[in-house]
C-alpha cells in the first residue's frame, strides 16, 4: 500500500464522515433563515464575533456553546439509564454511517490506479441505506420507551410506526428503480444516469421513474420525521415526542442526528433520481476531454458571478434604519474582500489546470473536484426542498398518515413495479 | 490476521448476546441483546463474503423483525412488577448447563474431526446479489416458490387467526 | 339577536385536490415567492430592528408604574389603600403616615411595588381616586440584575416622569 493509497482512503473516509457533520450547521442555518424569509421575517442575524455575523451562521456557534455547557439531566424516574443514553447515540451513529455508501465523485484514476470515491467500499449501496434506516428506529423506540414519560412513549410509538410503515413503499419504489438500473451499487447507478436518453435528455431517475420519485420522496420525508409527517414531535399535542426528557448535549445529538439523516436522505434522493455527482449532459468521459475549455469558461464565469454576488451582498448587508457609520456596510466590505480572495485562489488553480498537460492526473483530479461540487450543490438544493416543504405544509393527522402510506403509496409502488418490469421486459 | 480477530470478536459478541437474551430479566434488555447477536451474525456472514446474506440479515432480522418485537415490548409497557417471579431461575440455568455439557462436548469432538482443508478463495462474484439471484431463480426456482407459498399460507393463517375474535363479537 | 353565520365551503373533495401534489405545488409556489422576494431585497421584511429601533409606545400602554406629585413636588397619594386592596397580584405594600403639609390627612411613608409579582393589569390606576398612580412611564422592558432591584420604593416611583404630555394622557383616556 503506497502513501497515495493511504491518503486517498483517509480523504474519502474523512469526506463521508465530516461533510454530513459540517452540513448540520448549513442545514440549521438554511432552515432558520429560509423559514424567516418564507414568513417575511429575517431569522436569527444578531449573534456576532467582533461584529461579523456571517449572515447568521454565528448563531449556530452560540447555540452549540449553549447546548454544550447546559446541565445534562437524567431524571431520577428513568430506570433504564443505559438505554436512555444509548438512544441518541444510535440515532446519530446510524445517520452518519449510512452516508458511507453514497459516492460523491466518479472513480478517480491516478497513476493508472482507480480509487473509489465513497466512504465505505462496499457495492451493496442502497441496501446498506435501507438497513441503517431500519436501525435508526431503535434509537427512537428506546428514547421514547426509556424516558418513562407518556409524551415520550406516544412520540416513540408514532415515530416508530410511521418509519416502519413508510419503509415498505420506500423499498418498493427502490425495487422499481433497481429494475431500471439493474444494479444496487450507487456508483454504477450514478454512472448510468450520466448517459443521455434519445441523445438529449439526461437519463436521470427522475425522468425514467417519476412515480418512484414521488413515492420515494414522500417516504423519505416520513423516514426523517419531517413536516408534513413530523407528528412524532407534534409539539402542539405531545410536547416534543420521544426526546421530551432529553436535555443539553443528549438533545443536541438527537437534533444533529435528525439533520444528518436529512442530509443523507437528500444525498440518496440526488444519487438515485437526480444523477448523483453527474453534471447534466456531461458524463465523466466527456468531462475529461473538455476539461480545459470548461476550466476556461469557469475562469470567465466565476468573476462575473462574483460581481453580481458582491452587489447582492452590498445591497442586503446594510442596516435598514438610519445609522451613522453603518457597521454592516463595513462588514459587507470585508465579506466581499474575502470572497474575491477566494475567487483569486480558484482562478490561479484553474490557470494551473489550463497550463498543465491534457489527459494527465491533474485533469482527473479537477474533474473529481467538479463532481464533488456538483454533488454538494445538488444536495443543498434538495435540502432546501426539505426546508421549503416544512414551511409550506401543515402537519398530517395520524390516521391520514397511515392511510396515505398503506392505501395510496403502497398500491402505487406495486403498480409502478409492474409497469416498469413490463416495459423493461418489452424493451429488452 | 485482521479478519481472524474480527471473527473472534463477532463470535464472542454473538454468544454474549444470546446469553443476555436468556439471562436478562427485563424483556427489553433481552430483545436488545438479541439485536447484538443478529448484528454479530451479520458480521460473520460478511467475513464469509456473503454480501447479500449480510445485508439481508441486517435489514430483515436485525432491522425489521427485531424492531417489531421491540415495538411490541414498548407498546405493552412492561414494568418490573409485571414480570413473573422466578425463584428457581439460577437452579434451572445450572441444570440446563449440566444437561448441555455432554452435547457441547460431542460438538467440539465432531468439529475436531473435520479434516483441515485449506481455505480456498472462491470467485470474486461469490455471494454478490446478482450471483445469488441467478442461482435462486435458475437452479432453485421450484423450492424458492414453494417456500414463498409456505410464507403466504402462514400470512393468511395469521390474518385468519387474528381476525377470528372480531367475528365472534 | 341572530348571530352572523358564515358558511365556509369545505374543500378537498375534487380529484385535483385529492391528488394533493398539485395543491402542494401551488402552496410551494406561494412560499417560494415570498422567499425569493425577501432574498433579493430584505429591506421590506416585517421586522422591527429592535434594540436599535425602539417601538412606538401608545399612550394607553401599561408600562412601569410611577407616583404622581403636586406642582410643589409633594406626593399626590393619600395612602387610601384602594390600589393595595384592589391589586389582584398583591404586589403593592403601603404604610401610611400622618401628613403635615395640609393637603390631606395621610400620606404614604413607604409605597412598595414588587414588579416581579405585578401582572401589569392596571387595576391600581383605575382604583386610584386621586390619579396618584399611573402607568405612563413608557417603560416596557423592566430589567435588573437582582431581585432587590425589582422592588420599587416610593423614591423610585416618584423619580420617573410620565413619557407623555398631560393632554395626550387625558385624550388616551387612561
Amino acid at each position: 500500500m503506497s502513501l497515495l493509497d493511504i491518503l486517498m482512503i483517509a480523504i474519502r473516509v474523512a469526506f463521508s464522515a465530516f461533510v454530513p457533520l459540517c452540513f448540520i450547521a448549513v442545514c440549521v442555518w438554511m432552515e432558520r433563515r429560509g423559514a424567516g424569509f418564507i414568513q417575511d421575517r429575517s431569522g436569527p442575524n444578531r449573534a456576532n464575533i467582533f461584529g461579523f455575523r456571517a449572515a447568521g451562521l454565528v448563531q449556530n456557534l452560540a447555540d452549540a456553546a449553549k447546548l454544550i455547557f447546559k446541565e445534562d439531566i437524567i431524571s431520577a424516574h428513568i430506570k433504564h439509564k443505559f438505554f436512555f443514553v444509548l438512544a441518541p447515540i444510535i440515532v446519530f451513529f446510524t445517520a452518519v454511517v449510512s452516508f458511507g455508501v453514497v459516492p460523491f465523485a466518479d472513480t478517480l484514476v491516478i497513476n493508472g490506479k482507480s480509487y473509489i470515491m465513497q466512504g465505505i467500499p462496499i457495492d451493496i449501496g442502497i441496501l446498506w441505506f435501507l438497513a441503517l434506516a431500519g436501525f435508526s428506529v431503535y434509537g427512537i423506540i428506546l428514547a421514547g420507551w426509556s424516558s418513562t414519560n407518556k409524551y415520550g412513549i406516544l412520540g416513540g410509538l408514532r415515530s416508530a410506526a410511521q418509519v416502519i410503515s413508510y419503509e415498505i413503499p420506500m423499498g418498493l419504489a427502490i425495487v422499481s428503480l433497481l429494475i431500471v438500473y439493474g444494479t444496487v451499487n450507487l456508483n454504477e447507478i450514478a454512472r448510468f444516469q450520466g448517459e443521455l436518453l434519445f441523445g438529449f435528455i439526461p437519463m436521470w431517475g427522475a425522468i425514467l421513474q417519476p412515480l418512484a420519485l414521488v413515492i420515494f420522496v414522500v417516504a423519505a420525508f416520513a423516514e426523517t420525521n419531517r413536516t408534513p409527517f413530523d407528528l412524532a414531535e407534534g409539539e402542539s399535542e405531545i410536547v416534543a415526542g420521544f426526546h421530551v426528557e432529553y436535555s443539553a448535549m443528549k438533545f443536541a445529538v438527537f437534533f444533529m442526528g435528525e439533520y444528518v439523516a436529512l442530509f443523507v436522505s437528500s444525498a440518496m434522493i440526488v444519487t438515485l433520481f437526480f444523477g448523483g455527482y453527474q453534471i447534466p449532459f456531461l458524463a465523466t468521459k466527456t468531462l475529461i476531454t473538455i476539461a480545459k475549455p470548461l476550466a476556461f469558461v469557469l475562469m470567465i464565469g466565476l468573476p462575473v458571478g462574483m460581481y453580481y454576488f458582491a452587489g447582492w451582498i452590498r445591497r442586503s448587508n446594510i442596516s435598514h434604519y438610519p445609522r451613522e457609520n453603518d457597521p454592516r456596510a463595513f462588514e459587507a466590505k470585508w465579506y466581499i474582500r474575502c470572497f474575491w480572495g477566494l475567487i483569486v485562489i480558484v482562478e490561479l488553480l484553474l490557470l494551473a489546470i489550463l497550463l498543465c498537460q491534457s489527459g494527465g492526473d491533474t485533469i482527473n483530479i479537477f474533474v473529481a473536484l467538479l463532481q464533488v461540487c456538483t454533488f454538494l450543490v445538488k444536495v443543498t438544493m434538495m435540502l432546501f426542498v426539505y426546508i421549503w416543504v416544512r414551511w409550506t405544509l401543515p402537519r398530517f393527522r395520524y390516521d391520514q398518515l397511515q392511510k396515505l402510506g398503506w392505501q395510496m403509496l403502497l398500491p402505487l409502488a406495486l403498480l409502478n413495479i409492474f409497469i416498469t418490469s413490463a416495459v423493461v421486459v418489452a424493451l429488452s | 490476521m485482521f479478519s481472524e480477530g474480527l471473527f473472534y470478536a463477532f463470535s464472542v459478541l454473538a454468544v454474549l448476546g444470546a446469553l443476555g437474551l436468556v439471562l436478562f430479566r427485563h424483556p427489553m434488555r433481552g430483545a436488545m441483546s438479541l439485536v447484538v447477536t443478529m448484528i454479530s451474525l451479520a458480521g460473520l456472514y460478511s467475513l464469509l463474503s456473503a454480501k447479500l446474506i449480510f445485508v439481508l440479515q441486517l435489514i430483515v432480522y436485525a432491522g425489521a423483525i427485531m424492531s417489531l418485537i421491540i415495538f411490541i415490548i414498548m407498546f405493552l409497557n412492561i414494568q418490573d412488577n409485571d414480570l413473573p417471579v422466578e425463584e428457581k431461575r439460577f437452579a434451572y440455568t445450572a441444570g440446563g448447563i449440566v444437561v448441555l455439557i455432554p452435547v457441547v462436548y460431542f460438538l467440539i469432538k465432531i468439529a475436531g474431526t473435520i479434516p483441515g482443508v485449506e481455505a480456498t478463495i472462491v470467485g470474486s462474484g461469490f455471494g454478490g446479489i446478482k450471483e445469488v439471484g441467478l442461482v435462486l431463480f435458475q437452479d432453485w426456482l421450484l423450492p424458492f416458490e414453494i417456500v414463498s407459498l409456505l410464507l403466504l399460507v402462514t400470512l393468511v393463517g395469521a390474518v385468519v387467526l387474528a381476525g377470528k375474535r372480531r367475528v365472534g363479537k | 339577536m341572530g348571530a352572523k353565520v358564515k358558511t365556509i365551503a369545505r374543500r378537498g373533495s375534487t380529484l385535483q385536490e385529492r391528488i394533493f401534489l398539485i395543491e402542494i405545488f401551488k402552496g410551494m409556489a406561494t412560499t417560494f415567492g415570498h422567499f425569493w422576494r425577501n432574498l433579493l431585497d430584505n429591506s421590506k421584511l416585517y421586522v422591527r430592528h429592535y434594540p436599535e429601533v425602539k417601538p412606538e409606545i401608545p399612550v394607553r400602554w401599561r408600562g412601569r408604574h410611577r407616583l404622581t406629585s403636586h406642582e410643589d413636588g409633594s406626593v399626590k397619594c393619600v395612602a387610601c389603600f384602594m390600589c393595595q386592596t384592589n391589586c389582584p397580584a398583591q404586589c403593592i405594600q403601603i404604610q401610611a403616615g400622618e401628613r403635615l403639609d395640609g393637603k390631606a390627612e395621610k400620606m404614604p411613608v413607604s409605597f412598595n411595588i414588587d414588579l416581579l409579582e405585578c401582572i401589569y393589569c392596571g387595576y391600581c390606576v383605575e382604583a386610584c381616586p386621586l390619579d396618584a398612580i399611573r402607568m405612563d412611564t413608557g417603560i416596557y422592558s423592566v430589567t435588573g440584575k437582582d431581585r432587590e432591584s425589582f422592588n420599587m420604593g416610593i423614591d423610585d416611583l416618584l423619580a420617573k416622569q410620565g413619557a407623555f404630555t398631560e393632554e395626550d394622557y387625558k385624550k388616551g383616556g387612561a
